[in-house]
């Protein structure tokens, strides 16, 4: 009986609809182009999907909390500045105590300021909702985006150079198929992807 | 009149409270930071000198095995076993700066050991610059008379390197910083070297 009183609760629906229902990537598809970019490495999605949920929860709760304050028409300057605050602030973090990863990302940390799912979390639901529950959608959203890198980011080093997180999976005589690595693999297995959540959601749009 | 008022309290607030925080984070960050980047660097001077140490040992086995010489604005390090010689050379590449370590033999003329540590060129492109198996080329070239890229068709001669497909600009910056680095701690190099 609890389970099917589960399913009512806010926030159920906040989490179900970041992972799957309204999915930033595949449904709603925001961040398309780090999806693209960074997937071509389990590790890589990884520790970019860790970033942006991070970020995304900090955001929305600190544009929650500021809601009743923030001018209307600043709303957008306002965004950007507290987003671009945490993301440097993750930028210094990463240099200071993970030089490695954060030589590995390179620009892409950076990049997290220009990810439309932050802004659109921000627009479409922190500055209506209060801290907890905009917090809570931050990290569906962010789970969201991340389970979709870890998935692309998996078929794409599979097929790629034959390994999954480094550790060699394929035999030996596997073939590696080069577009994986290049952008069009992106495509390809993205494409995909949104088109089986899409399906397993019964999603459509109007034609 | 209100309203425009309430905005720029507002902003003024705004920029106020990032900026402390981007202050406080700088404090904090930039003595770890300065740190990471030393060690890289002598991490890099021991690997091309080819001596053993771990991420514990780094600092020690440096300052055993290299003797740090100072002039002026110019810094050698000398591998105290072998004679060779490094340093840091820096410039501007297409984009941004490129910075990294050279290591000559004890001749003074040829490369043993090249890692770039810092550049924002065309990833992909000049990206590769910094890629250590692009980079694996130089080892052998003689800086003299100059370092220049091999002519399709011809003969390569020993100052001679591969230019980076695809990135015209970023290869030719990147032989000019060599070039104008090696010039100007040639003297230097000659004085330690005697």
């Amino acid at each position: 009986m609890k389970l099917v009183r589960l399913r009512y609760t806010r926030w159920f629906n906040i989490l179900r609809d970041g992972i799957s229902h309204k999915n930033p990537i595949a449904v709603a598809v925001l961040g398309i182009c780090s999806a693209l970019a960074v997937t071509n490495r389990v590790e890589n999605a990884i520790a970019m999907g860790l970033g942006v949920t991070f970020v995304l929860m900090a955001s929305s709760a600190t544009v929650s909390l500021l809601r009743s304050f923030i001018p209307s028409k600043l709303r957008m300057v306002t965004y950007m500045v507290i987003i671009s605050t945490y993301v440097i602030t993750v930028q210094m973090f990463l240099a200071a105590y993970f030089p490695v990863i954060s030589r590995a990302l390179g620009a892409y940390v950076g990049l997290i300021i220009t990810n439309c799912i932050v802004m659109g979390r921000a627009e479409a639901f922190a500055v209506r909702n209060n801290p907890r529950y905009s917090m809570l959608d931050g990290l569906a959203s962010g789970l969201g985006y991340t389970l979709v890198l870890i998935v692309v980011g998996a078929v794409r080093e599979l097929l790629a150079v034959g390994t999954l997180l480094n550790a060699q999976v394929m035999p030996d005589s596997f073939t590696t198929w080069t577009v994986m690595a290049l952008a069009p693999g992106g495509f390809f297995i993205v494409g995909l992807f949104i088109w089986g959540i899409r399906e397993l959601i019964h999603y459509h749009e109007a034609a | 009149m209100k309203s425009y008022t309430r905005m720029l309290t507002f902003i003024i607030i705004l920029g106020a409270a990032t900026s402390l925080i981007f202050v406080g984070m700088e404090f904090w960050t930039t003595p770890l930071i300065e740190a990471n980047a030393a060690i890289e660097l002598r991490s890099t001077i021991l690997d091309a000198n080819g001596e053993a140490y771990t991420t514990a040992t780094v600092n020690e086995v440096f300052m055993a095995k290299i003797e740090t010489v100072v002039q002026n604005d110019l810094t050698l390090y000398v591998h105290r076993a072998s004679g060779s010689v490094s340093y840091e050379f820096s410039g501007s590449g297409v984009w941004g700066p490129i910075i990294g370590i050279i290591t000559l033999e004890r001749d003074l003329e040829t490369i043993r050991h090249l890692r770039v540590l810092q550049q924002e060129e065309t990833p992909g492109l000049g990206g590769v610059v910094a890629d250590p198996s692009y980079l694996a080329g130089y080892f052998g070239a003689r800086m003299v008379p100059q370092l220049d890229f091999a002519v399709p068709g011809t003969d390569r001669l020993p100052n001679q390197v591969d230019r980076i497909t695809g990135a015209t600009r970023t290869s030719n910056s990147f032989r000019t910083i060599l070039n104008n680095s090696y010039l100007s701690y040639l003297e230097f190099m000659q004085e330690v070297g005697d």
